[in-house]
């Protein structure tokens, strides 16, 4: 197994861009990754996989002209040819009026987020895991999913004396069990250490739902209230994020909060936030530009507070970076990678048992924006959605597609789950949100299973 | 660099794979963007590395690293033995390959003009003058305008004795147009949405698409939908044309007909399909006006390459003929699950650190007769949609959800109200069964789509699809 390259050797190898004669200024930014990740179908692994692979994206800046070149190549050579390149490149760029320089020195924040014992993990050990995972399903249903374990290292160096470096690592496991009669449940887990998550918990959990969601019922379509499982709620949190939080989009109008600083958008039971730093999530103590992370609330108590900044934003908007650039060149501006939804205190059978007639979701599939000034999305329910009447659930039924605006949604909400758990992530990122009940979800068409 | 791929097969035979196979792959890609005739995004990279693929007693394993030294890659090739031999601790039928006779060949893309060889300046003030004429439009918030260039160049070897060499050469561009004004955005873009027309060539396709002629129209457009009605609620016949059934083809056509979807290997993630392999000659996909191929060898075509990542000859596969649906896209593993003796060649990888996967090579509607014009001509009432916006499809890929950012009543054989935020949805054998008119050849265009998502880890392919305008009869629009 490859181990950690270091702070050290980073600045050995980055010094050779950062040395460069010529522009005004230089950023490394240092990505060093590698895992596996053991994904199976019908019960049996069919795919198993590790990779190792380095990269370092170099921004330079010569007369306020930006250019940026990235490469794996991990070495003083390397670094020195994309530093080249990225001044080739920025010598027929205009001159970006809004470029607020590099990050300046700063310190950031300490937290230990690699786990050696996961960096180290084998394939056999994966293997393993995967057999507790599938091990109680017996013969009429099976599992597909996958379980990843990552390590990587982060750091980001410029010319302005900044330097930040973080090792990491994160496990995730999920799984879809179906069979028997028709229909199918899912469940995940994430952490920052394979220790987080425990496989076998997610295979039981995936099986009781597809035991439970067996011969769904036809429905028809229409507005139906809603108790959305924190999968579900993720997908939203997610793609209000995407279209709403960014500072870059907020001051441009393209966002639907654009201008509403300080007015009500949710229902008072909704608290939105980022913080990397909380220890329940995974992530990084800085951005992509090197700037410290901070906790940023986005919607407190149903109001709209403000977006999420990275050098460039902030600078359009007058205020402060938050830390929450993207890797360069991003044009699209920040973007909030460690979200919270805050948690109330009902439980999901709480919000069932108020529910007279009304829908239990786990997760949504493949939604997209419909509208975003009016934050539409759509999707399909998946892997298991059922039929709740007089308080208790009645029968699963098969998909459904929504068209639902996001905002509405959250200003509709009448119950605030006391759990919450990582969805919906991906590296570098997670959303931390609890279950929801929403009255009057828009459901627009059905599917056939 | 074949002499490392075929090092790291001898190093996996050695350590006691019964099947190998190794690409070593180098990919550069040049990406500029200008906004507002600003440079806002101008990027070069370069990624090089080896992925081994081995097969130990029936069960895969592979690893991929970007140290390519001797050492390292005997490391690598070891530990995808390793982890093929984990692999076993879940029993399953062993992987049985189609058989294929193993080529030393060589192949690249046919191109004019290497697009990383014409000046960087050049380039740039095509964007600027671009995203200038745009802004020449009064009420425009944002001027944009993007070219992509990618460069593979792969070298495979396998146990079997196939030595390839591939390069594999993509160029596009395109422009887009953002009004703001009262809470509603609108966007049009030229020729196509997400960074516009790419196709497997070099700079002389850039010369070819009208960039900076058509930004003006682009963006008065984009300012006229402000105004524009809601695409109204009903159930009318509907005209989309080449670049929105690029979509269409994508999602409801493209992806169900994937083996491994079909088969169940990738359920968890990106879903399985309503097809069965029972359904070949039997189900009806469409009317009869539905011809649908896969074609690697198309020319132009993003998914176009000379052999697939397991060293497959490329192929082109009836699809759907005639509206009867006939055959998957399918690799050397799942072929012979269905009683294939060989695979259709649709198996490519992202970059050397993976997994090579079934993927759409050039999936395309094949063209019938008439403009776009003639088929708006030949149409009473519905209406006509064009530049997808966003896709929503279900994980058997039955329900979908489409929209454009462009539509207008067709009243009486002609274009008459404009309406914004057009959307429609359907059912997919159902929909592709309404298919009443297929444009001919004159209207038939080969597009790229350069971002489709796959697999766990997610791999992103560039793959191509040729499609004419199509209309479909009794479909619900302007879905709330």
């Amino acid at each position: 197994m490859p181990g950690l390259i270091g702070p050290d050797q980073v600045r050995a190898v980055a010094g050779a861009a950062l040395s460069l004669p010529g522009p005004d200024g230089v950023e490394v930014l240092f990505l060093h990754e590698w895992g596996g990740l053991t994904r199976f179908a019908d019960s049996a692994i069919h795919q198993s996989t590790w990779r190792e692979d380095t990269g370092l994206r170099v921004r330079v800046v010569s007369e306020g002209r930006v250019g940026v070149a990235g490469s794996n190549d991990f070495s003083p050579r390397g670094a020195e040819r994309a530093a080249r390149s990225a001044l080739e490149m920025a010598r027929v760029a205009a001159p970006d009026p809004l470029f607020p320089g590099l990050a300046p020195k700063a310190d950031v924040p300490e937290f230990d987020r690699f786990d050696q014992a996961t960096a180290d993990t084998s394939p056999g050990q994966r293997a393993e895991s995967v057999a507790a995972l599938i091990g109680r399903l017996g013969d009429e249903f099976h599992a597909a999913g996958a379980l990843d374990t990552t390590a990587g290292e982060v750091a980001l160096l410029n010319t302005e004396g900044q330097f930040c470096y973080a090792p990491t690592t994160q496990a995730s496991v999920a799984a879809v069990v179906s069979g028997g009669k028709g229909g199918a449940g899912t469940a995940e887990e994430t952490g920052s250490r394979l220790g987080d998550v425990e496989p076998e918990r997610v295979g039981t959990r995936a099986f009781e739902k597809a035991r439970d969601s067996q011969e769904p019922h036809d429905l028809e379509p229409g507005p139906f209230d809603v108790e959305l499982e924190p999968l579900a709620v993720s997908t939203l949190v997610g793609f209000l994020a995407y279209i709403g939080f960014g500072g870059r989009a907020i001051a441009e109008g393209r966002s639907p909060l654009s201008g509403k600083d300080g007015q009500k958008v949710a229902d008072q039971s909704i608290s939105i936030f980022d913080d990397a730093l909380s220890p329940i999530t995974i992530g990084l103590p800085f951005d992509f530009e090197g700037t410290p992370k901070r906790r940023v609330d986005l919607i407190r108590q149903g109001v709209f507070l403000g977006g999420v900044h990275d050098r460039r934003s902030a600078k359009m908007a007058g205020a402060e970076p938050t830390g929450h650039g993207l890797p360069p060149p991003n044009p699209e501006g920040p973007f909030p990678l460690n979200l919270f939804l805050d948690t109330g205190d009902a439980t999901l059978d709480d919000m069932i048992g108020s529910t007279e007639r009304g829908l239990l979701v786990t997760r949504f599939h493949y939604s997209n924006v419909v509208n975003p000034m009016d934050t539409t999305i759509t999707g399909m329910t998946r892997d298991g959605t059922w039929l709740i009447e007089g308080g208790r659930v009645k029968h699963p039924v098969k998909n459904l597609r929504f068209t639902q605006s996001i905002l509405e949604a959250l200003s509709k909400v009448e119950m605030v789950g006391r759990d919450s758990q990582i969805a919906g992530e991906f590296f570098f990122a997670a959303s931390r949100v609890p279950a929801l009940k929403v009255r009057g979800f828009n459901f627009s068409g059905k599917s056939d299973h | 660099m074949l002499e490392l791929a075929q090092q790291a097969v001898e190093a996996a035979t050695k350590a006691g794979a019964s099947y190998a196979d190794a690409r070593f792959v180098t990919e550069e890609s040049e990406s500029l963007s200008v906004k507002n005739q600003e440079t806002e995004g101008i990027d070069r990279s370069l990624s090089q590395g080896v992925g081994i693929r081995v097969l130990v007693d029936g069960y895969w394993g592979f690893a991929g690293t970007a140290r390519a030294t001797e050492e390292d890659v005997d490391r690598t090739a070891k530990l995808a033995v390793e982890i093929a031999g984990a692999a076993s601790r879940l029993p399953r039928e062993p992987v049985r390959l189609a058989e294929i006779e193993p080529v030393t060949a060589e192949w690249s893309t046919a191109y004019r003009e290497d697009p990383f060889a014409v000046p960087l300046d050049e380039k740039v003030a095509l964007l600027v003058e671009a995203s200038r004429r745009m802004q020449g439009v009064k009420g425009l918030a944002f001027a944009e305008a993007s070219l992509d260039f990618f460069r593979r160049r792969s070298f495979f070897a396998s146990s079997e004795g196939a030595a390839i060499e591939q390069t594999i050469l993509n160029s596009g561009g395109g422009i887009e147009a953002t009004a703001i004004a009262d809470g509603e955005m609108q966007r049009r873009s030229f020729p196509n949405s997400f960074r516009g027309d790419l196709r497997a060539a070099g700079y002389e396709h850039i010369r070819s698409i009208r960039l900076t002629e058509d930004a003006e129209r682009i963006a008065t457009e984009a300012v006229e939908l402000l105004s524009a009605k809601e695409c109204p609620s009903e159930m009318t016949t509907l005209v989309l044309d080449s670049s929105q059934v690029v979509l269409q083809v994508h999602e409801s056509v493209g992806h169900p007909i994937e083996l491994d979807r079909v088969l169940g290997m990738e359920e968890a993630y990106a879903g399985t399909s309503f097809l069965r392999p029972e359904d070949r000659g039997k189900l009806r996909y469409g009317s009869d006006r539905v011809t649908i191929t896969a074609d690697a060898t198309l020319p132009g075509g993003l998914g176009s390459f000379g052999y697939d990542d397991e060293g497959v000859p490329a192929q082109r596969v009836a699809v759907v003929q005639a509206g009867l649906f006939q055959n998957f896209i399918s690799s050397r593993e799942t072929a012979p699950v269905i009683g294939d003796r060989s695979s259709t060649g649709a198996m490519r990888a992202d970059g050397w650190q993976n997994l090579p996967l079934i993927r759409m090579t050039n999936i395309s509607l094949e063209p019938g007769e008439g403009t776009l014009a003639e088929i708006i001509g030949d149409t009473d009432n519905g209406i006509f949609m064009t530049t997808n916006q966003s896709w929503s499809i279900d994980d058997k890929r039955v329900n979908f959800q489409f929209g454009c950012e462009i539509a207008w009543r067709i009243k009486d054989g002609r274009l008459t109200e404009m309406y914004r935020n057009p959307n429609y949805t359907g059912i997919t054998t159902e929909f592709w069964g309404s298919c009443d008119a297929v444009g001919g050849p004159q209207d038939w265009h080969v597009w790229g789509t350069p971002n489709c998502g796959k697999g766990q880890p997610g791999q992103i392919a560039r793959v191509g699809h040729g499609t004419p305008p199509a209309r479909f009869r009794n479909v619900r629009v302007g879905v709330r």
